[in-house]
């Protein structure tokens, strides 16, 4: 089990570091495939560690192994050690399995780009990443692939890096991201200084209950769950990065990075359980979420926006779910967030594949047309981005939902936040499909689209496309809430939920969001589609993304600014450069002055050295 | 021990400087300054000697017989310079060449 783990995690190392060796030796192609094959063997490792996991009875199912200590300070030892159990295995098979069809995926799309090689080994490292990020036995190691996270996403969404957009877009999420690492690193920090390590079990077990400590523990992971999944307030760096190519956008979104969060919080669970406080605050910023990023991509243009956006509300969903204690329903949610998220971004890019890398849903009027199969699935997706039975999100979201009325008032208002939401999903989902997917083709379409040999888009393409939409379709019956709930027991060992929905609950939450998302779609297909409403103006609160940007702009970089030009004006200026002037001002008027003595006449210099010798001679003659 | 007493090769030495001194401040010829320069350096070797006779020892002989080789090139040098001047047609006067003032 232990050894299919570490296979898992290295493989994909392996590739990266294969890819970069190699160079120009390997074609542009073979990079692909070598990230591919060995993505999909990192999967395969996972499902042989899984197998053999579900083979164990419940309490040999965790496995811990150390390789070597890797740092030792004092009474303190991290060692390089994986830990295997119900929950990281789960997030092994996600991240490897969705992260293999995405670079498969990639071989079609980025077919002709330059520096192919280089994408494909920033794939792989990120998809290490994450896996070490998953599979650390201990906080440290949770940390490096945090940070190593950051940082391949960093080269990916830079990645065509001679657009300034990119660049820029790249640099906001390593600062957001930054931000949320060092609230994290001061997390560990207090929590060294309180328990002694970093080990899970040792930290879970003597991890102060209550008080300051332990919120501020709480608060500092929360702190760097906030930034890498993108919620409130840290998450403004997530549309920029769809700048990188689509895959990576997909990537980000369904596999290896906002998920990240998630995972923290279920995977800390007990530390934000002796702060029921943060853990709040936690479903409350998700629920915030989920509600302004619903506003927001209401009005967005760029078909991958509406999909990021829609990223941000799910995953908004996801920490609702985590701040009730709901884990299971939370990696539930996880996992076919991750199914229909990568299908979504997929379709997408093959349209934009097709559509001469065109984004603006004004543009790309009715282009379903052209592509039926395209289509299809895309609306797969968006079904189950909904929640519509018996596509995936009903299952996962709406169990969410129905745990939330098991917490009391507090649960109440996130229950309405969250309907809210499923009604705001339906909308956008369905402006965008309206828009794109039906009626007649724009001009813009009809003149750029070019099939590929007679069909959407090249196969890698389309079948890594066909299998998500069929995950999507079908992953949901993996858990039925009250009915059957594998993975709930599955998981119950590392993550036993503390809200449990009864089925009256159950039954409310589903039929409320249901019927709320498909009164979402009618309204779009109102709009959108028949045409029977005028769409209403677009609010520029929601235009300006509710003003964060501008927010942060004023906050941080102006009063920098302000600070820095007031430092230059009365400390710089006439402290740091008046002193300076002054000293060489000075040596110059010594300089000039003494420069006068030196006047060339023999005669006065012997005058002076007579004169120097009589004092001397007074001097010694009378301290005799 | 005979001659004078010590007192009068003192004196004597002190005026043979100051009148050496006297010269290479008031005078402008160069080879006249040399010469100036000369005199301080006989007046220091007279004083030399002297004491070197009074107490009996050789230290002092020895020093002078080194500044008349330290003279001996000095006028080499100075020399080979006043003519070098001389024949450049630089007039031979040392409060003209002021090139080196401050």
């Amino acid at each position: 089990m232990s050894s299919a783990a570490w296979i898992c995690l290295v493989l994909p190392l392996a590739s990266a570091l294969a890819i970069t060796l190699a160079g120009t030796r390997i074609s542009r192609r073979t990079a692909g495939y070598i990230s591919t094959v060995t993505t999909m063997g990192s999967f395969a490792a996972a499902a042989v560690a899984f197998f053999e996991m579900a083979g164990r009875s419940g309490g040999s199912r965790v496995s811990v192994t150390t390789s070597w200590t890797w740092l030792q300070a004092g009474p303190y030892h991290f060692g390089l050690s994986l830990l295997v159990d119900q929950l990281s295995v789960l997030m092994m098979l996600i991240v490897a399995g969705v992260g293999g069809l995405i670079i498969a995926y990639s071989v079609g799309y980025m077919d002709g780009e330059d520096e192919e090689r280089r994408y494909f080994a920033y794939m792989s490292l990120f998809v290490f990443s994450m896996l070490l990020l998953v599979q650390g036995g201990n906080l440290l190691l949770l940390l490096a692939g945090w940070g190593m996270v950051g940082l391949s996403s960093y080269l990916l969404i830079g990645f065509h890096q001679d657009r300034p957009v990119a660049i820029a877009a790249a640099k906001k999420a390593f600062i957001m991201n930054a931000f949320g690492d060092a609230t994290m690193v001061l997390a560990l920090f207090l929590l060294v200084q309180k328990t002694g390590g970093l080990d899970y079990a040792s930290v879970f077990a003597a991890a102060p209950h209550g008080g300051a400590a332990a919120n501020l523990i709480a608060l500092g992971l929360l702190g760097g769950a906030v930034a890498k999944s993108a919620q409130i307030p840290l998450h403004t760096w997530l549309p920029d990065a769809m700048e990188g190519p689509t895959p990576v956008s997909a990537l980000i979104h369904a596999a290896t990075m906002v998920t990240a969060g998630v995972y923290l919080i279920v995977r800390c669970h007990p530390l934000f359980e002796n702060a029921y406080a943060v853990q709040d605050l936690a479903a409350g910023l998700g629920a915030a979420t989920i509600v302004m990023a619903g506003l927001i991509a209401l009005v967005q243009t760029d078909i991958k926006r509406v999909i990021a956006y829609s990223t941000m509300s799910q995953i908004g969903y996801m920490f609702v779910g985590a701040g009730l204690g709901a884990y299971p329903n939370a990696m539930f949610h996880l996992m076919t967030h991750a199914f229909f998220k990568a299908l979504l971004f997929m379709a997408a890019g093959l349209v934009i594949h097709a559509v001469a890398h065109e984004q603006d849903i004004r543009k790309l009027r009715g282009v379903g047309k052209l592509m039926p199969q395209t289509r299809i699935v895309f609306l797969v997706g968006s079904l189950a981005l909904v929640g519509i039975p018996p596509f995936a999100g009903f299952f996962s979201k709406d169990s969410i939902l129905s745990a939330a009325l098991d917490h009391g008032t507090y649960g109440y208002v996130l229950f309405a936040a969250g309907q809210l939401g499923a009604l705001l999903t339906g909308l956008y989902t369905f402006r965008l499909f309206f828009i794109v997917f039906t009626g007649e083709p724009s001009a813009f379409a009809r003149e750029h689209f070019h099939a590929h040999h007679g069909s959407e888009g090249p196969l890698s393409m389309r079948w890594t496309v066909g299998v998500l939409g069929l995950l999507s379709a079908i992953g949901g019956f993996l858990q039925f809430a009250t009915v059957w709930h594998p993975l709930t027991d599955w998981l119950e060992p590392v993550a036993r939920p503390i809200v449990d929905a009864t089925a009256g609950q159950e039954t409310v939450g589903s039929i409320l969001a249901v019927g709320l998302g498909l009164l979402g779609i009618g309204v779009a297909w109102a709009i959108y589609a028949a045409g029977k409403a005028k769409a209403p103006r677009a609010l520029p609160l929601f235009e300006k993304k509710f003003y964060w940007d501008e927010l942060y702009n004023a906050v941080w970089y102006r009063s920098g600014d302000l600070l820095a030009r007031g430092l230059d004006a009365l400390v710089e200026r006439p402290l740091i450069l008046g002193s300076l002037s002054a000293v060489t001002g000075g040596a110059g008027l010594g300089g000039r002055g003494l420069g006068r003595v030196q006047n060339g006449l023999v005669r006065s210099y012997v005058l002076a050295l007579a004169a120097g010798l009589a004092v001397l001679a007074v001097v010694f003659l009378s301290a005799r | 021990m005979h001659g004078p007493d010590i007192q009068w090769y003192v004196v004597l030495s002190g005026l043979l400087f100051a009148t050496g001194a006297l010269g290479v401040m008031i005078r402008r010829s160069p080879l006249i300054i040399l010469l100036s320069i000369e005199i301080m350096l006989n007046a220091a070797n007279l004083l030399l000697i002297a004491f070197s006779r009074l107490h009996g020892h050789e230290d002092g002989q020895v020093f002078a017989i080194s500044v008349m080789a330290v003279a001996a090139s000095e006028v080499v040098v100075g020399l080979g310079m006043i003519v070098a001047m001389g024949r450049r047609n630089v007039d031979l006067d040392v409060d003209k060449l002021r090139t080196l003032r401050g």
